[in-house]
């Protein structure tokens, strides 16, 4: 090696402390060194002027710069080296100042000698650097700003100027940021949104600028150049056709809390944030289904009628209730309401009574509705047997479809269970009948009277010109249960006891009725049963025998409850042994006591016999109510139909048998429970997949793809009101049990409405469809979907800005806890022209004029709690200052006070602007608050001290604004993820150096400004941002950046490819190549040279550039 | 020069009074920011303390660790970032590992396990790394030179 030294006096400050000739004496005498010289400052021109002649006259191939950190001026060395064309690695360091002289003034002979061993360690580095590649990375001319406030569009503006491709992404649904919130700025008091709203428009109408907004980063790689960049664009629902007519939200039933009024005013789930937005597009606020509608089998939209009905909105709620369904009276009575189960309002209190407002709309719209006879368009026709739910359902959706259908109905009445098995007193038939009504008005036909099997035949309908049949036969039998006595007269069958009893004819029971049973078919038994004994002057006498407790019973619980006020008796925990008889008739029921046991598979616990412990009950009837069967003898001959189990073997996909054409569904063909709602939901699907089929193509998705669930966060359901439910009208139990009539009422309008409104709107969109009925432009477009896109881009600024302190992290202030305690942001909106209150400020709570208000500073700010942040938020103090102007302006009487910790207003015309204000007679106190309390008038009593005298006071204001703090935003957070880049405290984007490189990360290509880096006003903002285009610029002129000298890389011999470094790499730049010997590369682009990878490496093959193992022990071991 | 000075080294090992030597391995991203700034105050250290820049403390190896002391040092100290502020992810926790790894294979030697230590400073805690070089310094100098066969 040829070696030279130069030793830095640092103009005394090296050479003060040691002996600089003495040490150059030293140097001169070790190997390979052939130059030795001093500067008094070799970061100046006569250093690099040395170098340069040293490096012409002696052949230097490497140096050694004894002089300060390497951490201050190794750039500029490295640079010197770089271009002598020696390579920047060709420079070793030794630090002499603050390694040495600045630490060690004190004891200047221990410092020379230990300045002699740098210099040797140095040295002996030196011996072993080598010249590091680069490789060129060439850039794309493009950039991406992520965050669409003023920062990003100020910074998009100079990109684009400069002629580079910007993406401008935002996640909210329209530019503009924070300060499309404020009303107005300081020191100005100039309006926001007019100095705002032509940066947005320029935006939009700058063909270079590329706006997305509702759109995330989710994944930024690549190298600094050629950054590859995934967004993920949400859907707005709403096309490009708006033309902001505003005719959409208007008719939106759902009202939220709206974010761009911080929660001070309330928006619809469609809306634009402000009538200036860019893009000026609606959106459509739609998290997915709503937990109701996930749970109903047939998707029923229960939001979007809940929501119609608490705006008084009947019809349009009917429209939304009975779209999937016909029958909605009916289930607004009988459904087993899975909806109410999954409801999140059951979270804080009660589930939304949602059957029952399906009920109350029905009942109120269904009579008046006149159904017309749907159109036909096609020429099949399409049978179908049995004419309950199921079946009705599917020929009301082929009608509606344009095909002719006729219902085969083999008793003389339509409706099936729902006429046949369930009583009046729950369902009453003119409800049942208005709804079958409806459906063969569209059209159906349907032939009661009709046995299959007997009348006709599935081949034979096929063969008579239908192009489809569905088999919805339902499950006409009762299990047959065995048990001795079953033959003895009295016993009975519940379904058929429930038909015959529906279809009018004479049934009798005897004084003593026990049921066995605990579902809905044993109930319906029982409360019949007790009808028919109170019917004929007798004293009911019904028991009802259930193996489990009532826990574990399937019937609905409101119905086990109004049988218990019918006077009920029910023994729990007993199986039937027998039923004993006397003379051919039952006498009794022998039952085995029993308890709960272990879950079995359906996770009910098992009823276990207690051995030897046995009840007789006296009974003159014993009514079995275990189960249901299918008639199936209808099908004998029928070929490619199978049934198994009691259910006709269907393809779950397309509801078709194993015949071509015939369908099946309902009880009889169950994909999902035994219920009304499901037989509803089958028909729907049969009737899709028979369309399909007769098409000959898949036109009509069976099975809907169901969106997310949606649902409210455990913070919002805990920050709910807890409250009840509005109970629906009941009838006494001694009176109702006397007659047939219907036991639950329905709701009356103001009752519906109320109800209603308990309504969380999980999924904020309701789905109700009201704007696509009310746009004109047709640009309503529910079915978007989310869309994920590529981007190369050379460049990116992050601008994603801040949010304010939660305050109510401070709970003794009251926020979120007392209506008249806001934030000062919220403030910006309530003085706001486009505000809530149109400017006027009005008290939260009652809409009075506040006359005396109470501005608390450093909320979060300047706090070493563990509650708040330690930094100012800088801006707090003049927005504060801004507001009482505003105030004192609008309302001189006002009575502003502002309690400050210190009054901090640097900047341009701030400090002017805070004297102005106090003269304008706003009170500043120096104070400390301890806490807010409420009073019954909704004032609040501020208690603070007053830190100039020491009192301590107490008074009472209208109103107290909180001036909450910054933090980093949550898009800043995830953006800080999304890149690697590094945060400091509160979350902001840490810069690489807080003076020199204030607007670079620590990732190189990718930039930072505006409140995403830390607090800050408005110009400040734009400078900053302004800053960081110009970072771009420069970065994207050069045409090509060099890849980093000091990158790790791998010995393909040496390595033996166990992939340790790909598993340590934070980068994820090493990576093992595929085929029979793997081994280790790396990726210049992406490794930022830690080394983690060399020191784990166990081969040794990993090295890191500058760093190798040779260099770091060159300078221990001196 | 080196190997004269490896040999003097070596004689005053012999000694109990003689200059001890440690090496310092200072992350780029914190601590040596922080020796920076120690050193532009004009705090006084030991000038046992040699501090050797690395990009990250998980670059140091058990090897260099062990070298170092098999080669003249003393003691040798790591001084990397906060944990969970490291800016290669967990460069800072390999560092830890490999820090009581080489601890453990010291002491089954019988060689003192406290010549090997573990810092961890924000880059503005100047007094945390003052305090770390001082009980670096104390520590080794209680504890004899260290014998090399």
């Amino acid at each position: 090696m040829r070696c030279g030294v130069f030793l830095c006096e640092c103009g005394g400050n090296i050479s003060g402390v040691l002996d600089l000739d003495s040490l150059a004496d030293v140097a001169r005498g070790a190997d390979g060194i052939v130059s030795v010289s001093r500067s008094q400052f070799m970061c100046g021109t006569e250093g690099r002027r040395l170098i340069e002649q040293a490096v012409e006259d002696r052949g230097l191939d490497r140096f050694v710069i004894g002089a300060c950190s390497r951490r201050f001026q190794g750039p500029t060395f490295e640079r010197i080296a770089r271009e002598l064309r020696l390579g920047e690695n060709a420079v070793a360091f030794a630090n002499l100042r603050e390694g040495c002289s600045f630490v060690h003034r004190d004891e200047p002979e221990k410092a020379q000698s230990k300045a002699e061993k740098i210099v040797a360690a140095a040295i002996a580095r030196a011996g072993f650097q080598s010249d590091l590649p680069r490789g060129r990375t060439f850039l794309h001319r493009s950039a991406l700003i992520v965050g669409g406030g003023i920062a990003g569009v100020a910074a998009a503006e100079e990109l684009a100027g400069a002629g580079i491709d910007v993406h401008l992404v935002e996640r909210e649904q329209s530019l503009g940021g924070y300060m499309a919130r404020l009303s107005k700025t300081f020191p100005t008091e100039d309006c926001a949104m007019c100095s705002l709203a032509p940066q947005l428009t320029g935006a939009a109408l700058e063909p270079r600028t590329h706006i997305h907004t509702l759109t995330d980063v989710t994944e930024i790689s690549g190298p600094p150049g050629e950054f590859r960049v995934k967004l993920r664009h949400r859907p707005r629902f709403v096309s490009e056709a708006c033309v902001g007519c505003d005719d959409c939200t208007p008719v939106c039933p759902v009202s939220v809390s709206s974010e761009f009024d911080l929660g001070v005013a309330k928006r619809k789930a469609i809306s634009r944030p402000f009538a200036n937005a860019v893009p000026s597009l609606y959106a459509i606020d739609k998290r997915g289904a709503s937990p109701c509608k996930s749970a109903c089998p047939a998707g029923t939209s229960a939001q979007g009628y809940v929501a119609l009905v608490a705006e008084g909105r009947f019809d349009e709620a009917y429209g939304v209730a009975s779209a999937p369904n016909p029958f909605p009276s009916v289930c607004g009575r009988i459904c087993t309401h899975p909806c109410e189960s999954a409801c999140a309002r059951g979270d804080v209190d009660e589930p939304i009574a949602i059957a029952a407002l399906k009920r109350f709309v029905a009942d109120r719209v269904g009579p008046e509705i006149v159904v017309e006879k749907a159109p036909l368009v096609h020429s099949e026709k399409v049978a179908i047997v049995g004419a309950g739910p199921a079946g009705l359902t599917c020929a009301r959706d082929l009608a509606k479809l344009g095909y002719q259908t006729t219902v085969f109905e083999a008793l003389p009445v339509a409706g099936g269970m729902l006429k046949t098995g369930i009583p009046a007193y729950r369902l009453p038939k003119d409800v049942l009948g208005r709804e079958i009504a409806a459906i063969t008005a569209l059209g159906v036909k349907v032939e009661t009277g009709k046995r299959a099997g007997k009348d006709f035949s599935i081949d034979g309908l096929l063969a008579d010109g239908y192009g489809a049949a569905f088999l919805a036969v339902g499950l006409q039998k009762s299990s047959e249960v065995e048990i001795a006595g079953a033959e003895l007269e009295g016993t009975l069958r519940a379904v058929e006891f429930l038909r015959e009893l529906n279809l009018g004819e004479k049934v009798t029971v005897g004084d003593r009725v026990v049921v066995i049973g605990g579902g809905d078919v044993a109930l319906d038994a029982a409360r019949s049963a007790i009808r028919l004994q109170k019917g004929s002057g007798r004293e009911p006498d019904v028991t009802l025998a259930y193996r489990r407790t009532r826990a574990e019973m399937p019937a609905l619980a409101e119905d086990v409850e109004q049988a218990l006020e019918e006077g009920l008796k029910v023994e729990f925990l007993v199986a039937p042994l027998k039923i004993v008889g006397k003379k051919g008739h039952v006498s009794a029921l022998e039952l085995q006591r029993c308890e709960l046991g272990e879950p079995d598979d359906s996770g009910r616990r098992r009823s276990v016999p207690i051995e030897g412990d046995f009840v007789e009950i006296a009974a003159d009837n014993v009514v079995l109510a275990i189960g249901q069967e299918i008639v199936a003898d209808f099908l004998e001959g029928c070929e490619g139909v199978e049934v198994e189990r009691s259910q006709i073997q269907i393809d779950r996909e397309t509801l078709m048998t194993g015949k071509a054409g015939v369908f099946a569904g309902g009880d009889a063909a169950a994909t999902g429970g035994w219920t009304a709602i499901e037989a509803i939901a089958a028909g729907s699907r049969a009737a899709r997949s028979i369309h399909n089929f007769l098409r000959g193509e898949q036109l009509l998705e069976i099975w809907p793809a169901k969106a997310a669930e949606a649902r409210p966060s455990d913070e919002e359901l805990a920050g709910q009101v807890v409250g009840q439910r509005v109970p629906a009208p009941l009838r006494n139990g001694a009176e109702r049990r006397a007659d047939w009539g219907e036991v639950v009422g329905t709701y009356s309008e103001e009752d519906a409405i109320a109800e209603a409104n308990r309504c969380l709107n999980c999924a904020v969109c309701s789905e109700c469809e009201s704007c696509v009925k009310a746009c004109p432009a047709g640009a309503i477009e529910l079915d978007q979907t989310e869309t994920i896109e590529e981007l190369a881009v050379g460049a990116i600024i992050v601008t994603t800005g801040h949010k304010e302190f939660d305050a109510r992290r401070k709970r003794p202030l009251g926020f979120g806890r007392f209506p008249n305690v806001v934030t000062q942001s919220q403030l910006a909106r309530l003085l706001a022209p486009s505000g809530p209150t149109a400017g006027e400020l009005k008290r939260p709570s009652d809409g009075s004029i506040p006359k005396k208000i109470f501005m608390l500073q450093c909320v979060g700010s300047r706090d070493c709690s563990s509650s708040g942040n330690e930094h100012c938020s800088a801006i707090c103090c003049l927005f504060a200052t801004l507001h009482a102007s505003l105030i004192k302006q609008h309302d001189p009487d006002a009575d502003v006070t502002i309690g400050y910790t210190d009054m901090r207003t640097p900047g341009k015309a701030h400090e002017e602007y805070y004297r102005l204000v106090q003269e304008r007679g706003v009170r500043y106190v120096r104070s400390r608050s301890g806490e807010i309390l409420e009073q019954p008038d909704g004032g609040l009593l501020v208690r603070f001290e007053d830190t100039v005298t020491g009192r301590k006071n107490e008074e009472v204001f209208d109103m107290v604004v909180l001036s909450a703090g910054l933090e980093a935003s949550d898009g800043t957070t995830e953006i800080a993820h999304v890149a690697g880049l590094q945060q400091s405290s509160a979350g902001f984007i840490k810069e690489y150096h807080p003076k020199l490189r204030p607007v670079d990360t620590q990732r190189p290509g990718i930039f930072v400004a505006g409140t995403a880096q830390g607090p800050k006003s408005i110009p400040d903002t734009i400078a900053q941002a302004k800053a960081a285009a110009a970072r771009v610029v420069s970065m994207l002129s050069a045409g090509y950046v060099l890849t980093p000298a000091q990158v790790a890389s791998s010995d393909s011999e040496q390595c033996i490819g166990c992939g340790i470094c790909v598993e340590v790499c934070p980068q994820g730049a090493a990576a093992l190549t595929v085929g029979d010997s793997p081994h280790a590369v790396v990726d210049a682009n992406s490794c930022r040279g830690c080394g983690i990878c060399a020191a784990e490496c166990p081969s040794g093959a990993m090295t890191l550039g500058g760093f190798s193992d040779e260099e770091i022990l060159a300078e221990v071991m001196v | 020069m080196s190997e004269a000075l490896v040999e003097e080294q070596a004689q005053a090992a012999e000694t109990e009074d003689a200059e001890r030597k440690i090496i310092g391995f200072f992350c780029r991203e914190c601590a040596y920011a922080a020796a920076d700034a120690t050193g532009n105050a004009r705090i006084s250290l030991p000038p046992t303390i040699r501090s050797v820049l690395v990009p990250c403390t998980g670059r140091v190896s058990p090897l260099h660790l062990l070298k170092a002391l098999a080669d003249g040092a003393d003691g040798v100290y790591l001084a990397g970032c906060l944990v969970g502020q490291c800016h290669y992810r967990e460069g800072n926790l390999h560092a830890i590992d490999r820090v009581e790894f080489a601890r453990a294979l010291l002491q089954s030697v019988g060689v003192e396990p406290e010549r090997v230590q573990m810092f961890t400073m924000s880059a503005a805690d100047s007094p945390k790394f003052v305090a770390a070089a001082r009980k670096m310094h104390e520590t080794i100098s209680n504890l004899p030179p260290l014998k090399r066969k």
